[in-house]
């Protein structure tokens, strides 16, 4: 085992890794900038070094800057968090170099899985489902109509040359993609110089459904089941649950096996999340990406299987072999996790973190009399419940919140409440566009 | 500030870690140009700095590894070393010991080998030899590398890397200059391509001589370009210089270099030049593309609506065109004399597959481009540029495609003190005789002397909103009725309009247009131009070289009316 480990974070998850470090007896090292001198996870840890100026670039995206304070404070590995150098395959290239363990997958898997469209192609040749699409480009009309015919409306036209969400078309029949492919392909000329046209079915009322692996050096790989994501806005998540309200037994089992088939296929080592889109019909299920790293939704994962990620991260990272076999993971309870989110930035005057009783925990980097910089991510606090059923887990978490008191900057608590009252959500019936809606955004 | 009261706690320990965290040798490189320091790995193997784009200096081996085809490279002279012309102390000691440390035993590499499957010789220079200096050794196996490109007909990449001639060898290496460009100019009077690449630093001896005397000159960027060093000029003319002085970014503004490519480019590019040299042009049976219909024009057009519309900032420009009616274009810069003006642009492509040189005036789409571009209105070097391409295309054979559209020649001082009057001159002069079939075709304004210093063509075109003139309508107006207001009228009488230049046999033919001009359906007139210059092109080649002098001939001895 580690004696010392190196986080190179910040924030709930730099405490997070603090906290998993202390209990398995580990000596740790913060890195800070300039503006976080009095952040809660430089107080926590055993050392902490300043690592650059406030704007991440200088500071927490400073790979030199890092790998200088490991090797000055001789830590033996480093925990990247989630964000910042967490998914840096030069990063973790480096800290090969100089003889520090990067506790995350190999550079090469992080490779593999970083470029979508290689993703794609990595998951498609191991037979884990893709979204369809016409995989080139398609170049006559004849071609797209075979497609939608074969694949089903609607169907999305994208621009080879677009990106961000621009040069996307929807044609829900062929009537509109006759129309369409003609007018795409101009935009496309118009926008971008260059008129290549690829195809993709589209996934409308979608689940996001994503699923946790963790894997160790000895190739042995495990899941731990999934977590619910759908509620979110413009792509960020802003509640998350596990299990899903909406999978049977088989389907979750489906789920799964096509998240090991996945892991393996890219010879997948530590904590990773294989994320997928689920139709709407509540059958076919496709892989959107991977994340190569902890993500902030893994307490839920860990409060439905009493299993520590983070610990066994580092256990793995050490080169110990999983502490657990798939027929150990058991599902008890349901878990729910609210991300709190900061709205402005400013002096913490008064604070008040729910407790009590069981299943709550909180994991938060802020405290009565911190003043929040202006530099970073506005995610100051994740509350998370645990019951036994679905209804104990949400009637906890309207307690915590009813509980949660956060003076001097403006959250998005309101938001949560809306949500913990809201029917779709009560009902489990929820999409990805289900939050835009609801607030009528 | 202390949030937790802290305890000490009793830690058994448990590593199973036994080589502490280190920096290993040669993790870190710094970067001259931004002083960051860089992680090795990240700097891959063409060496370019990820945070400034700085090039760093590499060896010819590596050079070699990065633009040659794997496995194809087949040296030759590789042990080569000099003799001590001069008997300078310890040089020979010094050669032997360099020899011995280093992956190469001269300053230059040469050989044959093959770049995406085209073969070509090649000599790269190493600065780590002796800060790539110029001796008999050097001279020799350039020479012998352009001396065997000569007997099998090949062309001749060589990078430079250099301060020089090489001190130790007194006059004899400054006979290397010499010596070389005897051999290049063989070379060249074979008809055979020479590319050199001017790598950090190209200077003295080397700069005057086999560097600067390619029919295509490219540069790494920012690399050092100069004859006398920065300091002696520094010192002698008592002034700090520029910090971009003898940058091949200056050097390229001044006019001497093509084109400066990135080295992750290199190999790319130079495949793409050599490809386009090997490709001879295509015989007329094997075009597939259906002929135009010849066009005559409408007479609903007013001289003074062609006039404005001819003159829209809207209408594509030069490169615009170029952009869709060749594959492949590379530009190229400079007038080889004083400096590359940005109102004309020049380069190569293909045009359904058949390599042709392009050169044309190149107006801007804005005001912030107009600017840069001087409005369209060339310098006397811009004229020169478009000639030297022009004789490029000569050497190598190919067609000369012309864009004009410009108001005319530029009026100023330095366009005079540069000899505005004697750079039209010589491109009227030497057109006349090109022996390449040229094809002009006036896009917008054709504005007098400045037009026709690109227009002694073949064959000439317009599109349907141009104009072309022996001064603009508003000089017209001035000149003869001492009012420019009385444009409009004077372009009335003026025979401006391609419909009438047609009727006069000024020009060929006519590319038609969409109602109120091309820029509404661009497709439209350049796949009509395109298919016209395929055919035209086609036929032009089906004559003998004498055959086409003589019409070109008769083509402008014919204009008179007495």
């Amino acid at each position: 085992m580690f004696s010392k480990i190196l986080i190179a974070n910040r924030g709930e998850i730099a405490v997070r890794v603090i906290r998993a470090c202390k209990e398995l007896g580990i000596a740790t090292v913060a890195v800070f900038s300039e503006a976080d001198r009095h952040a809660l996870h430089v107080q926590m840890a055993d050392q902490a070094v300043c690592v650059g100026d406030s704007p991440s670039k200088d500071s927490y995206l400073n790979m030199q800057n890092v790998i200088s304070a490991a090797i000055l404070t001789k830590a033996e590995a480093i925990h990247p968090g989630f964000g910042f150098l967490s998914e840096n395959t030069t990063f973790a290239s480096m800290c090969e170099d100089c003889n520090i363990k990067f506790i995350g997958p190999s550079a090469a898997a992080i490779d593999a899985m970083g470029n979508k469209a290689n993703a794609r192609d990595v998951m498609k040749a191991a037979g884990v489902p893709v979204i369809p699409g016409s995989d080139g480009t398609v170049d006559s009309m004849e071609q797209a109509l075979e497609f939608a015919e074969k694949y089903g409306y609607p169907v999305l036209l994208k621009a080879s040359a677009g990106g961000g969400g621009k040069g996307i078309r929807r044609c829900n029949n062929a009537e509109e993609l006759k129309k369409g492919y003609e007018a795409a392909k101009s935009e496309a000329r118009l926008a971008f110089s260059d008129d290549s046209i690829y195809m993709e079915k589209a996934i409308i009322n979608a689940r996001h459904i994503e699923v946790q692996v963790i894997g160790d050096e000895h190739g042995n790989i495990i899941h731990l089941g999934e977590r619910e994501c759908s509620m979110q806005i413009r792509n960020q998540k802003v509640l998350e649950e596990a299990p899903s309200p909406v999978l049977s037994p088989e389907m979750r089992k489906k789920f799964g096996d096509a998240a090991i088939l996945a892991a393996k296929a890219c010879d997948y080592k530590n904590a990773g999340t294989l994320e997928f889109l689920l139709d709407a019909n509540g059958k076919d299920f496709y892989f959107m990406e991977m994340n190569t790293r902890i993500q902030v939704e893994h307490p839920i994962t860990e409060m439905i299987t009493n299993f520590d990620i983070v610990k066994e991260q580092i256990s793995i990272a050490a080169g110990n072999k999983l502490s657990i076999k798939q027929e150990d993971v058991e599902i008890n309870g349901h878990s729910i996790e609210c991300r709190i989110n900061a709205q402005t930035t400013g002096l913490i005057d008064y604070m008040f973190l729910p407790a009590g009783c069981l299943g709550i925990r909180v994991d938060s980097g802020i405290y009565a009399g911190y003043t929040m910089p202006p530099f970073y991510d506005s995610m100051v606090a994740k509350v998370i419940s645990h019951g036994k059923d679905r209804n104990e887990a949400i009637a906890k978490m309207k307690r915590a919140l009813d509980e949660l008191v956060i003076n001097g900057i403006e959250t998005n608590i309101d938001v949560q409440h809306q949500i913990l009252e809201n029917e779709d959500f009560l009902n489990g019936e929820y999409y990805t566009t289900t939050l835009t809606q609801m607030l009528g955004l | 500030m202390n949030l937790f009261n802290r305890k000490k706690y009793v830690t058994l320990p448990q590593t199973n870690f036994t080589i502490e965290p280190s920096v290993p040798d040669g993790m870190w490189a710094q970067c001259k140009k931004c002083d960051k320091t860089i992680y090795n790995r990240q700097l891959g193997i063409y060496k370019i700095c990820p945070a400034c784009g700085a090039h760093f200096r590499i060896s010819a081996p590596e050079m070699l590894s990065i633009v040659t085809d794997e496995g194809s490279f087949d040296e030759r002279d590789a042990d080569l070393v000099p003799e001590n012309p001069i008997n300078y102390p310890d040089y020979v000691s010094k050669i032997a010991k360099l020899g011995e440390t280093l992956d190469v035993k001269e300053a230059v590499v040469s050989g044959r080998c093959t770049i995406n499957g085209i073969e070509t010789m090649i000599c790269i220079m190493d600065n780590r030899f002796i800060m790539g200096s110029m001796g008999s050794v050097v001279g020799e196996k350039i020479t012998r590398a352009f001396e065997e490109a000569i007997e099998n007909r090949l062309p001749v990449i060589v990078f430079t890397a250099s301060g020089g001639a090489r001190m130790q060898e007194g006059i004899v290496s400054l006979m290397q200059m010499g010596k070389v460009s005897a051999a290049v100019k063989r070379h060249s009077d074979a008809g055979l391509l020479y590319i050199s690449v001017l790598t950090d630093p190209t200077t003295g001896g080397v700069t005057a001589s086999y560097a600067m005397q390619a029919d295509i000159i490219l540069a790494e960027p920012s690399a050092l370009v100069g004859f006398a060093g920065r300091r002696v000029i520094e010192q002698t003319m008592k002034q700090t210089l520029p910090d971009d002085f003898q940058s091949a970014e200056f050097v390229l503004e001044h006019g001497f270099i093509d084109k400066i490519v990135p080295r992750n480019q290199m190999r790319d590019t130079l495949a793409s030049i050599l490809c386009l040299h090997a490709t001879k042009h295509t015989a007329s049976a094997t075009i597939t593309i259906p002929k135009v219909e010849h066009y005559c024009g409408s007479e609903t057009i007013e001289p003074s609506e062609a006039v404005e519309i001819s003159r829209k900032i809207s209408r594509p420009t030069s490169k615009d065109i170029i952009g869709i009616i060749l594959t492949d274009f590379i530009e190229f810069h400079g007038d080889r004399n004083f400096r590359d003006d940005t109102a004309v642009v020049g380069g190569v492509g293909y045009l359904n597959g058949m390599p042709v040189t392009v050169v044309g005036t190149q107006k801007g789409r804005n005001l912030e481009e107009n600017v840069a571009n001087n409005f369209g209105q060339p310098h006397p070097e811009g004229y020169r540029k478009a000639l030297r391409l022009m004789k490029q295309a000569e050497k190598f054979g190919r067609p000369v495609i012309s864009l004009v559209n410009t108001s005319g020649a530029y009026c100023a001082t330095g366009a005079e003190e540069r000899g505005q009057g004697e750079a039209i001159a010589q491109n009227l002069l030497q057109m006349s005789g090109l022996q390449v079939p040229i094809i002009t075709v006036i896009v917008g304004e054709g504005g007098s002397g400045g037009a026709l210093a690109l227009a002694v063509a073949d064959q000439v075109y317009m599109f349907e909103y141009s104009m072309y003139s022996i001064l603009s309508p508003e000089g017209f107006a001035s000149i003869l009725w001492k009012d420019a207001k009385r444009a409009k009228e004077a372009a009335a009488v003026m025979k401006l309009r391609p419909i009438d230049l047609l009727g006069l046999q000024i020009i060929e033919g006519i590319i038609p247009e969409v109602a109120g001009g091309f820029d509404n359906d661009v497709s439209f007139s350049l796949d009509y131009l395109k298919r016209l210059l395929i055919h035209e092109f086609s036929a032009l080649l089906q004559l003998t070289t004498q055959e086409m002098l003589d019409k070109r001939y008769e083509r402008f001895r014919k204009f008179g009316a007495y």
